[in-house]
C-alpha cells in the first residue's frame, strides 16, 4: 500500500522520530510504514489520519485500485 | 535502523538472559544433587523439574510481552521470529526423529528441544529484521 507519510511529515518538518513519538510507536515502525514495507492496522491508520487532520484515503492509497484505474 | 529498545523489550530480553543463566545453574546443581545426594522417592520428582521452571517462566514472559506490546510492528517482528523458531524446531526434530527411528542418528533428548527453538529464533532475528531495513 502506497502512502504520503513522508510528504506530510516533511510539510510539518517532523523527523521519523518526531512522528513516532506522537504516534507512541517506534521509529522503526514509522520507517517501515513510510517505505511501504508494513501496512498499519486500522486503529493506527486512524491515529495517523487524526494527527495529520486528513481522511485515511488521502494518506494511504490502494495500489491495486490505482492499477485497475490506470488500465481502464 | 537503530536498535533502541522500549521498557517491555528490555524486560523480556532481561528475563531471557536470566532464565538461560538459571537453567544452566539449576541443571548443574540438580545433576550434582542427583549424583551425590542419591535422590530418590517423591522428593526426586520436584527436584528433577526445577531446571524447567525458568524455561516456563520465560515462556510466560514471552507471552506477556507479545500480549502487551503496543507497537504492532515490533510485535509482528517478534512473532515472525518466534514462528521461525517454531518452524525450525519442528523441521529439525521431525527429520531427526526419522533418522533416529532408522538408527541413523543418536537419541535427541527432549530437553534439547527448547535450546533448538531459541537457536532458530536467534537465526530468524537477522533474517526478519533485514526484510524491513
Amino acid at each position: 500500500m502506497k502512502n504520503r507519510l513522508k510528504v506530510l511529515r516533511a510539510e510539518r518538518d517532523w523527523s521519523q522520530g518526531d512522528l513516532a513519538q506522537r504516534l507512541e510507536v517506534s521509529r522503526q515502525s514509522v520507517n517501515a510504514i513510510e517505505t511501504g514495507k508494513f501496512d498499519p492496522s486500522l486503529p493506527l491508520a486512524f491515529k495517523l489520519a487524526r494527527l495529520f487532520g486528513k481522511p485515511i484515503e488521502e494518506i494511504f492509497s490502494d495500489e491495486e485500485q490505482q492499477c485497475s484505474e490506470s488500465a481502464s | 535502523m537503530t536498535c533502541s529498545i522500549n521498557p517491555g523489550q528490555r524486560r523480556w530480553v532481561f528475563s531471557c538472559w536470566v532464565s538461560a543463566l538459571l537453567v544452566a545453574l539449576l541443571s548443574v546443581g540438580t545433576a550434582l544433587w542427583f549424583r551425590f545426594g542419591h535422590l530418590h522417592g517423591p522428593l526426586a520428582y520436584p527436584v528433577a523439574i526445577v531446571p524447567a521452571l525458568p524455561i516456563l517462566w520465560v515462556l510466560v514472559e514471552t507471552w506477556r510481552y507479545v500480549a502487551t506490546e503496543k507497537d504492532e510492528f515490533l510485535r509482528m517482528l517478534l512473532v515472525q521470529c518466534l514462528l521461525g523458531g517454531t518452524g525450525g524446531t519442528l523441521a529439525t526434530t521431525t527429520v531427526w526423529g526419522w533418522l533416529e527411528a532408522f538408527r541413523l542418528a543418536p537419541h535427541l533428548a527432549p530437553t534439547m528441544v527448547y535450546a533448538i527453538f531459541w537457536l532458530f529464533v536467534g537465526v530468524s532475528f537477522p533474517v526478519v529484521y533485514a526484510r524491513y531495513r
